[in-house]
């Protein structure tokens, strides 16, 4: 029962559900950060630890907390976790934190960790929270990847900073700039929603021929 | 206690803030050396590159920084001296806006500002790929040894984004950056700055 569960959250935040292309959640830092592999990945790996601690430690405290300050709550959790990242790679990674700069502190307005503070932890056991967290931000994190890998291999012919493409190629301008994350998450949603409206369109087509042989 | 009385929603939002800022606080002040040394360490290695110190790792940057550079005393704003193989130069920060915000930089040069040794990018925000380059080597490379007729340099259009740099060392003039034009004016502007501080501040 419980791992079934956590099967569905997992499918739910990675495809059916997912931040990005269906729930449309975190759109800036989307378009801030994806211009770079390593930034991107730092960048994603932060909201994933932010989202699944804060899910985790608010669905613990969730009999405690008063409906009427539930939302202050939510955002004092969430912004513990999140400055606790930005001191830690201060000390630990000054270089990355210098390249993110203000992005970090910014997890904190991130919808996705509200979102799932909001939608899921209120209502469901801690460590199922945390994998609710958890997924959410892989979700989050896969596609900002894939669409990072496109931006830097046109922008900049790097990959992770190591050179790819050979001398000769153009980088393309407009990759390094926000408004070709606009087009790119604009295509994975388009084909993340065409395939998804197919295979529910299949499912109904199998329905409705199993009723038909009735 | 009902859960929804005034007195303890107070309370407990009360407790729960005290709670998390402990902690936060605790982290802070136990990262807070390690942050000052990262902190110390960025401005040292920049000043170090500026005046084309090489250096291995951090603790060595150090000890050449405490052997080679003395900090300039009565100089406006911070400036750094060293005497490289003989010759005396003379490092100071330089700031400026660029296009999105502020650009600083150290700047070393001969005390007389006739002549760059280097520059090095402490901070900024421009475009990443366009203005952004302005830390890269074959940009900054430029400046290294360049003439500055006058205490000035001129960061011409012309190069293009494959990275060639302008390699005469006597015309007093870099290439700058395609795309990035605005960038390159303004870094223009915060070297000649510098060079023009340097020479003011480097006198004794």
């Amino acid at each position: 029962m419980m791992k079934s569960k956590a099967y569905a959250v997992l499918k739910d935040n990675l495809w059916t559900n997912n931040p990005i292309f269906i729930q449309i959640l975190g759109i800036c830092s989307t378009l801030a950060v994806t211009n770079n592999l390593s930034n991107t990945m730092i960048m994603t790996l932060g909201v994933t630890f932010a989202t699944a601690l804060s899910s985790l430690t608010l669905s613990a405290m969730k009999g405690l907390i008063p409906r009427k300050v539930r939302m202050i709550i939510q955002v004092v959790v969430m912004s513990f976790y999140v400055i606790l990242l930005d001191i830690l790679l201060r000390a630990y990674l000054p270089d990355v934190s210098r390249q993110l700069g203000p992005y970090v502190g910014l997890i904190i307005t991130n919808c996705i960790l509200m979102g799932r503070a909001e939608a899921f932890a209120q209502a469901n056991k801690p460590l199922l929270s945390f994998w609710d967290g958890l997924t959410s931000g892989l979700g989050y994190m896969s596609v900002l990847m894939a669409i990072a890998v496109v931006r830097e291999l046109l922008g900049f012919g790097t990959l992770f900073g190591i050179r790819v493409m050979p001398e000769a190629f153009v980088t393309w301008t407009i990759m390094i700039m926000a408004p070709s994350a606009f087009f790119l998450v604009a295509m994975v949603m388009w084909w993340a929603k065409t395939l998804q409206a197919r295979r529910v369109a299949a499912a109904a087509t199998t329905v409705a021929s199993k009723e038909a042989k009735k | 206690m009902k859960k929804d009385s005034m007195l303890y929603v107070v309370i407990f939002t009360f407790a729960v803030c005290a709670a998390f800022v402990v902690v936060l606080a605790v982290a802070n002040e136990v990262t807070k050396p390690m942050v000052e040394a990262n902190k110390l360490f960025a401005t040292r290695s920049a000043v170090l590159g500026a005046l084309g110190i090489p250096y291995a790792n951090a603790a060595d940057a150090s000890a050449r920084y405490d052997a080679q550079v003395k900090e300039l005393a009565g100089a406006v704003g911070k400036a750094w001296t060293s005497s490289i193989d003989g010759v005396e130069y003379i490092a100071v920060e330089a700031a400026g806006p660029g296009l999105w915000g502020t650009i600083r930089v150290i700047l070393a040069a001969s005390p007389d500002g006739e002549r760059v040794r280097g520059i090095r990018v402490v901070a900024q925000n421009e475009t990443p790929g366009l203005g952004g380059r302005i830390e890269e080597p074959w940009f900054l490379g430029q400046f290294e040894g360049e003439r500055a007729p006058g205490g000035r340099v001129a960061v011409k259009a012309g190069a293009e984004a494959s990275g060639k740099a302008d390699a005469d060392k006597e015309n007093g003039r870099v290439d700058g950056i395609s795309g990035a034009t605005r960038t390159s004016q303004s870094f223009e502007a915060i070297v000649n700055a510098g060079l023009a501080a340097l020479k003011a501040g480097g006198v004794r």
